[in-house]
């Protein structure tokens, strides 16, 4: 239990590093322009861990430490996934607390507009994850324009299994890649 | 010993010594359970041509590649084989039947080359060691390149001759890799060899389904940003969008005569069942709830549509009817995750996967829901399984070696062997028809 508090601490501890110089919002940008030029090397690159995605120590358990989130700016400094459990679309609490967070975000910022990605881990059917996912993107649209962001400003896509963060295929990147992300465009 | 009695005699001499015997032991509903001791010989040289080893032994391992994957024979070890197999004479009067029947061999194999400048002229015949008598015999010419065609040719030949229903073994398998850094769309002979691109969209490639007639495939692709329905023309690499509706455009599968599609859209805002027309446009939506339905695979007949939805809870397999009706079915009951059923070309039964554990195996199960089996165990993960077009064979995916390959195997889980290589994902395979 020490351990695990002593965990917790340093990963939020990094967590509010990474807010306070304004990452949390840059893992996107880096997943999508990444793939660009492993397609223009079509090379013999075999391994997804050659892609070259940055892996961040976020967990699900650390978005939910409130001592984070409390009422202090730092949270509205970008938009943040969310996570989902497995063949799951159902907002957490956590999940919940960083949607409010992008929709101060979105709110304070009147120009962005977003697109919302769902995505999977990659058990089961493709298309039924394809599918889960749009649902994905989907709860975390309703619950943004719940809270006051035009619908107009909001668009959602599903890629499914198709873009995991972490290819590794443990129990941990599994969580990792079932998510929605927020893309400001 | 009264008449009868020596009639019956007679007549099952007549039924082990005629040309028939061998043909009468097989059936076509069970690969792998009998087996025939066949006698593969190496391909000799025509008087005259010039001596190539290396295509002799091509055309040979192809050959005996399908017909050992096809179940229906022992092949015998060429290290056993007398004079005969160095004999090139290809007339069953010129075969020394007596010495095959000596190894034990039912079946021979024997063929001939002859090459000229870019060109080969295959001869290969089919024997009844028992009845002595040829079964089947062809002559094949073409290029040098297409020898491993011929032999595959071949191959469906003898399957014919012995099942009365061609292999499936001149065709081509369909599949999605990573190979090139991003999901494109590729092509192979169905033992991984002769592989081609087939799409170059830098994007995302899933999920793709032959057309039943003519060189076409459909497929969804992010190219334009969205999860669209193109189809493309193999040959003249034409490329159409074909459905281009709002949300998700995916898992398109044809209908037996390649009028209709049956794919998964959300433009409703949820994935549902709908059948489009070969160009795109919406003929019906099949189903109507908030649920997911994804993974629709057509009944032969046309008349229904096994798919996958979590409308009661997990993700499990139904049917419904294609006329409409509404008459929803739910097909599978056991585990918490079944996914990506395909329906058999004769009708009779259901691929699918399931989580077991961690993992996916594959599974049948017939249509009114009795006599499931399990057809893989071991390491790896199995998934999106699809029949050849004759129903004997399967293809699908497993990571059992390294990442996602494509695999095939007998319709009864024995057999299997990987196609592609375990050092690149492969996934989504499809099985085309006879590819002439």
């Amino acid at each position: 239990m020490k351990r695990l508090t002593l965990t917790r601490f340093a990963v939020c501890a990094a967590m509010i590093v990474l807010l306070a110089s304004g990452c949390a919002k840059k893992p996107v940008a880096e997943e999508l322009t990444t793939p660009a030029t492993q397609g223009v090397t079509a090379s013999e690159t075999t391994s997804d861990a050659d892609t070259g995605i940055v892996e961040e120590s976020i967990s699900d358990s650390t978005i939910a430490e409130p001592e984070v989130r409390g009422d202090d700016k730092l949270a509205i400094t970008g938009l943040e996934r969310i996570y989902f459990s497995f063949d799951s679309f159902v907002l957490g609490p956590e999940a919940k607390q960083t949607l409010e967070n992008n929709a101060l975000y979105l709110k304070a910022n009147s120009s962005v507009k977003v697109r919302i990605e769902g995505h999977c881990d990659d058990r089961g059917s493709d298309s039924y994850n394809l599918a889960l996912g749009e649902k994905r993107a989907r709860v975390a649209q309703d619950y943004l324009t719940s809270l006051g962001v035009a619908a107009e400003r909001q668009s959602i896509i599903s890629f499914g299994e198709e873009m995991p963060l972490d290819s590794s295929g443990t129990e941990a990147a599994w969580s990792k890649n079932r998510r929605s992300e927020f893309v400001a465009y | 010993m009264n008449r009868i009695g020596q009639l019956l005699i007679l007549l099952s001499l007549l039924l082990v010594l005629s040309p028939a015997a061998l043909a009468a032991r097989i059936e076509i509903s069970s690969p792998g359970q009998q087996s025939i001791p066949l006698a593969l010989t190496s391909f000799l040289p025509a008087k005259g041509s010039k001596t190539m080893p290396e295509l002799a032994l091509e055309i040979r391992q192809v050959l005996e590649a399908d017909l050992d994957l096809s179940g229906l024979f022992d092949l015998i070890d060429p290290k056993a084989f007398l004079a005969d197999a160095r004999r090139s004479g290809l007339l069953s009067s010129q075969v020394d039947f007596a010495e095959w029947r000596l190894l034990g061999a039912e079946a021979l194999v024997k063929g001939s080359y002859r090459v000229e400048g870019d060109r080969v002229q295959v001869d290969v015949r089919l024997f009844d060691t028992l009845g002595r008598r040829m079964l089947t015999g062809r002559r094949y010419a073409g290029k040098i390149k297409d020898v491993r065609r011929i032999a595959h040719t071949f191959a469906d030949q003898v399957l014919k001759e012995l099942t009365e229903e061609s292999g499936p073994f001149n065709a081509k398998i369909a599949f999605i890799s990573n190979r090139s850094g991003r999901k494109e769309l590729y092509l192979s002979d169905v033992d991984g060899k002769d592989v081609v691109r087939l799409t170059d969209h830098r994007s995302i490639v899933l999920n793709p389904d032959f057309s039943p007639i003519g060189k076409e495939l459909i497929y969804t692709s992010y190219k334009n940003g969205e999860p669209h329905l193109y189809r493309k023309e193999i040959y003249t690499g034409k490329e159409a969008r074909i459905s281009r509706q709002k949300g998700l455009n995916i898992g398109g599968r044809y209908r037996f005569d390649g009028r209709e599609i049956a794919l998964s859209l959300s433009r409703d805002g949820n994935s549902e069942l709908y059948l489009i027309g070969a160009s795109g446009s919406i003929h019906r939506r099949l189903t109507n709830s908030s649920a997911i339905d994804v993974d629709p695979s057509w009944s032969p007949d046309g008349d229904q549509i096994v798919f996958v939805s979590n409308r009661q809870g997990n993700p499990h397999l139904f049917i419904i009817d294609t006329a409409g009706g509404k008459k929803i079915r739910r097909l599978s009951f056991r585990g918490t995750y079944n996914a990506s059923p395909s329906w058999s070309p004769k009708g009779d039964r259901i691929l699918f996967s399931r989580l077991e554990g961690n993992r996916f195996d594959l599974f049948s199960i017939r249509p009114d829901g009795s006599d499931e089996q399990r057809l893989t165990f071991g390491a790896g993960s199995k998934e999106h399984p699809r029949w050849s077009p004759d129903g004997r064979f399967v293809t699908y995916t497993s990571d059992q070696d390294g990442k996602k390959a494509i695999f095939v195997m007998r319709a009864d889980g024995t057999g299997n062997r990987r196609i592609t290589d375990a050092g690149v994902d492969s996934i989504h395979p499809v099985w085309s028809g006879p590819w002439k």
